[in-house]
């Protein structure tokens, strides 16, 4: 047993102790109850268990849960798919998400969206030229499988996010002549 | 009738014990090394130097083209797994420092330790050997040529490559793969002892 002690959408769960082969999608669905996080293929292969974590310099990645120990997120602070939205409202990734009609069964969307998020707010403090970024979103979103095969309406919802509030994702300049 | 019965239940009891026999044997050699590795003194009836340097190198080479070592050392920028050399799933790339893309690095899965409910291989600093020295599909001589060229091995002098083979952290997960996986031949000890001995010999290429 190890003490585990981590932040989850914002709220401080433990110290408890948890068996060190417990693994961290079994903890969030089994032992924290937040069953959004699902359980895929099991070998970190669909990503369909993805949760994101918050590095305390304010930058954030995923990371699948299916095969990594509960005990090596002592300490750290992620979001899951419950996180996003804030007092019933979405964000403005979920609606685009709803208005693609991205997601058929629903399975694999935490995943999808737990990316894009941290891909939204990378390129919030990154900017990427236009050009770049439909490679930019096919590389985030690679690797998440959907096997009612919504990828195309996934990456169009990512990328109108994007397209919408140029300013802020996009390196943007002034054409020339102006 | 009985005695009928009784040979019939012998002859069950029989095939179960074979099988069990059978099973059990399969995963004790699962879970011990390929096979082990010639001590370099039993090279010492090669009289020529340079022959016995290179058959040391040789029996090095099983190590160096075990599938634990060649998946991380691929030749193009996707790294490969499990003991039939697969591309990677989920499809991973090197990125621009050898741990993978932004989106997604290899400590993100492949952490400090092993872990089996996951059958997840870990190590601290996972990542892919630099292209320059990528071995896949390469034969033990062209390996040996890239592997003492500082250009092509990371800018390692010779005694640098036995320190590498024989201490480094990562590589030595390869004697140590987890469960489903064969370690690579031998042990580290004893891959550190060939390299050692090879160079001492002139590091002679086969």
């Amino acid at each position: 047993m190890t003490t585990l002690a981590l932040t989850i959408n914002g709220r401080a769960y433990g110290p408890m102790d948890v068996r060190d082969e417990l693994t961290m999608n079994d903890f969030l669905r089994e032992v924290v109850g937040l069953t959004g996080t699902k359980f895929g293929c099991g070998a970190a292969q669909c990503l369909s268990c993805a949760v994101i974590v918050d590095r305390p310099e304010g930058t954030s990645y995923t990371t699948p849960t299916c095969v990594v120990s509960a005990v090596n997120f002592n300490g750290k602070a992620i979001r899951t798919v419950e996180g996003h939205a804030q007092d019933g409202e979405l964000t403005v990734l979920q609606k685009s998400f709803v208005e693609h009609f991205a997601f058929q069964c629903g399975y694999c969307t935490p995943g999808f969206l737990n990316e894009g998020q941290v891909l939204l707010e990378r390129l919030a403090k990154r900017p990427v030229a236009r050009a770049e970024l439909e490679r930019t979103i096919a590389e985030a979103l690679d690797g998440h499988l959907c096997r009612c095969t919504g990828y195309v309406k996934y990456h169009e919802a990512v990328r109108d996010v994007i397209l919408a509030d140029p300013h802020r994702y996009l390196i943007w300049r002034t054409p020339r002549g102006r | 009738m009985k005695s009928e019965l009784r040979s019939s239940i012998l002859v069950s009891v029989a095939a179960l014990t074979s099988i069990l026999i059978s099973v059990l044997t399969a995963y004790a050699v699962a879970e011990t090394a390929s096979y082990t590795l010639a001590a370099p003194e039993s090279f010492s009836s090669i009289g020529d130097i340079n022959k016995r340097s290179a058959a040391l190198f040789t029996e090095l080479g099983s190590v160096l083209t075990n599938p634990r070592c060649v998946n991380c050392h691929p030749a193009g920028d996707r790294p490969r797994q499990g003991d039939l050399s697969r591309l990677h799933q989920p499809p991973v790339y090197r990125g621009p420092d050898g741990f993978g893309l932004e989106t997604m690095r290899c400590p993100v899965c492949h952490q400090s330790a092993n872990f089996e409910p996951g059958r997840m291989p870990g190590r601290s600093q996972w990542h892919l050997a630099p292209l320059e020295m990528g071995w896949e599909g390469k034969t033990i001589r062209e390996i040996c040529m890239q592997i003492k060229d500082p250009a092509r091995n990371g800018g390692r002098s010779l005694e640098d490559l036995i320190h590498h083979i024989g201490t480094d952290n990562l590589v030595g997960w390869a004697w140590a793969p987890g469960s489903g996986r064969q370690p690579a031949p031998g042990t580290q000890k004893e891959a550190s002892a060939l390299a050692e001995a090879w160079v001492n010999t002139g590091a002679v290429c086969p």
